[in-house]
C-alpha cells in the first residue's frame, strides 16, 4: 500500500504523503519523538520551480505559527515559508545549501526544511490539514495553479 | 557538418523546451559559438547523440565536448557521457543563477531581459572554459 | 472531486540547437503550448525524454503525441517510437520550408520570415491536435 494519496495532472505525478500534515500554503509538518520536521508539499515544490538557495533562521531562533521562519529561492520566485507551528528551530537541514535541488527531488524526504521544538504542539496541529484534507485542496488548485507546474 | 573538421570545442545545450533555464542554455550556448569563441567551438543537437547519428558521436568522441544545463537533471551532461563523449567540462543554469540572484528569467519562448543577461553571464563562464582546454 | 481535463496531447519538439529548423520547431511548438491550444497540450520536453524522464515516457506511452521534428533525421520521432510508441502524427518543419537538408543561418534569433513560418508550423500543429482529439473522441 503506497505512504502516498497520488494524482496525475498531464504529465505530473503530484503526491501527498499520509502521515504528514499540512498548511493551506503547502508546508508539512511531522511529529518524530517530541519534535516536528517540516518541509515543502509536492505540489509547492512544483509550482515554485527549481530551488537555488534555501534560507532558514538559524538554530535556536524562536518561531511563531504562520509565520515566516525562510524563504526559497527558485529560478524564477521567492517563496516566503511560514511556519506550521510555533517554536524553536532545533535543526536546519544544511544539506540544502550544497544540494538545494532535493526540495524538489525529494520534498517529503532528504529535502525537509528544519527541525523545531514545539511550544503548542496539540493547538498547532489541530490548525493543520491532514493528507486527504490538503489532497482536495491540491486538486482544487490544480484548476487555477496548473500552469505554474514545472517540467521536471 | 563535416566528419573531418579540424579540432574544435562542442558545446552542447539541454535546450529544455519546458522552462525558461533550458532556453537560458540554449542562447548561452550561441553566445559562445557565434560569439565568443567563434571559429574553435560549434554547437549540435543533443537529440542527435542519442539518436546515435554516426557523424555526431564521431564528432563528441574525438573533440572535447562542454555541456550547459538548464536543471540539476542534467540530461546533456547524461547523454554526452553515455554517447561516449568526451565531456571535458559541464555547466548548470542553475548556478550560474545562484550567483545572480536578482535574476528571475521567467519567459520560456523568447528569453526576457533577466534571461538573456543570466545567459550572457554564463556564456562568459564557458568561454572561458574553452579557452582553457584550447589550451591544453 | 475536481474534473480534471483527461484528452490530452503530448507534442515533442526537437528543439535542435544546430539549425534553424530546430529553432522554428521549438517555437511553434512553446506557440501551441501558450496560445493556440493551451488546454489540450502538454509539452515533454525531448532532453529528458531520452535521459529517461519517467513522466514523459509514461505520458507518451498513455496519451497520443505529436513529434515535431526540424529535419529529416527526425530525432523526435524516432526517440518517442523507440521510447514510447508511434506518434499519432509527425511534423517536419523542412517540409514546409520546402528546403531539404538544415540550414545554420539565422538559428539563434528567427527572423521575419522564419516567425512567419514558426506561425505556420504552429497553425498546423494545432490542427493536428483538433484531428487527433476528434479521433481519440
Amino acid at each position: 500500500m503506497s505512504e502516498y494519496l497520488q494524482t496525475v495532472f498531464d504529465k505530473f505525478e503530484l503526491r501527498v504523503h499520509k502521515e504528514y500534515h499540512y498548511t493551506e500554503d503547502g508546508l508539512w509538518a511531522k511529529i518524530e519523538a517530541g519534535r516536528v520536521r517540516v518541509g515543502l508539499s509536492d505540489f509547492l515544490q512544483r509550482t515554485g520551480g527549481d530551488v537555488a538557495f534555501v534560507e532558514v533562521v538559524r538554530q535556536g531562533s524562536a518561531v511563531e505559527r504562520q509565520a515566516e521562519f525562510g524563504t526559497l529561492e527558485t529560478a524564477k520566485t521567492t517563496v516566503s515559508l511560514l511556519s506550521p507551528i510555533s517554536g524553536t528551530i532545533d535543526q536546519v537541514n544544511g544539506i540544502l545549501s550544497e544540494k538545494p535541488e532535493l526540495v524538489n527531488s525529494d520534498p517529503y524526504g532528504e529535502g525537509w526544511l528544519a527541525i523545531l521544538a514545539p511550544r503548542n504542539l496539540e493547538d498547532d496541529f489541530k490548525a493543520l490539514m491532514n493528507a486527504d484534507e490538503y489532497f482536495e485542496l491540491m486538486l482544487k488548485k490544480l484548476e487555477t495553479e496548473h500552469e505554474k507546474l514545472e517540467v521536471r | 557538418m563535416k566528419t573531418t573538421m579540424e579540432k574544435k570545442v562542442i558545446v552542447i545545450p539541454c535546450s529544455g523546451i519546458g522552462k525558461a533555464l533550458g532556453s537560458v542554455s540554449r542562447e548561452a550556448t550561441y553566445e559562445v559559438v557565434e560569439s565568443l569563441r567563434k571559429g574553435v567551438t560549434e554547437t549540435i543537437c543533443l537529440a542527435l547523440i542519442t539518436s546515435g547519428d554516426e557523424e555526431t558521436l564521431q564528432l563528441v568522441k574525438t573533440n572535447k565536448c562542454i555541456t550547459v544545463d538548464g536543471c540539476p537533471l542534467q540530461c546533456a551532461q547524461k547523454n554526452v557521457k553515455l554517447a561516449g563523449g568526451e565531456l571535458a567540462a559541464s555547466f548548470r543554469v542553475v548556478d550560474t543563477l545562484k550567483e545572480n540572484r536578482n535574476l528571475k528569467p521567467k519567459s520560456v519562448t523568447f528569453l526576457d531581459r533577466d534571461g538573456q543577461e543570466l545567459a550572457s553571464l554564463l556564456a562568459k563562464q564557458v568561454a572561458e572554459k574553452v579557452g582553457e582546454l584550447l589550451k591544453e | 472531486m475536481v474534473d480534471l481535463p483527461e484528452k490530452k496531447i503530448g507534442i515533442i519538439s526537437c528543439s535542435g540547437e544546430g539549425c534553424v529548423e530546430g529553432t522554428i520547431s521549438r517555437v511553434a511548438t512553446r506557440q501551441v503550448l501558450e496560445k493556440l491550444r493551451p488546454e489540450e497540450t502538454v509539452t515533454i520536453c525531448l532532453p529528458l525524454f531520452l535521459a529517461g524522464g519517467k513522466e514523459e515516457r509514461a505520458f507518451a506511452k498513455h496519451y497520443p503525441t505529436i513529434t515535431v521534428d526540424g529535419c529529416e533525421k527526425l530525432c523526435a520521432k524516432t526517440a518517442t517510437e523507440r521510447y514510447s510508441g508511434k506518434p499519432a502524427s509527425s511534423i517536419v518543419i523542412t517540409d514546409l520550408t520546402g528546403n531539404p537538408g538544415c540550414s545554420r543561418s539565422g538559428r539563434r534569433k528567427l527572423d521575419s520570415d522564419a516567425l512567419g513560418l514558426a506561425e505556420k508550423a504552429a497553425e498546423k500543429i494545432a490542427k493536428e491536435v483538433d484531428e487527433v482529439l476528434d479521433h481519440w473522441r
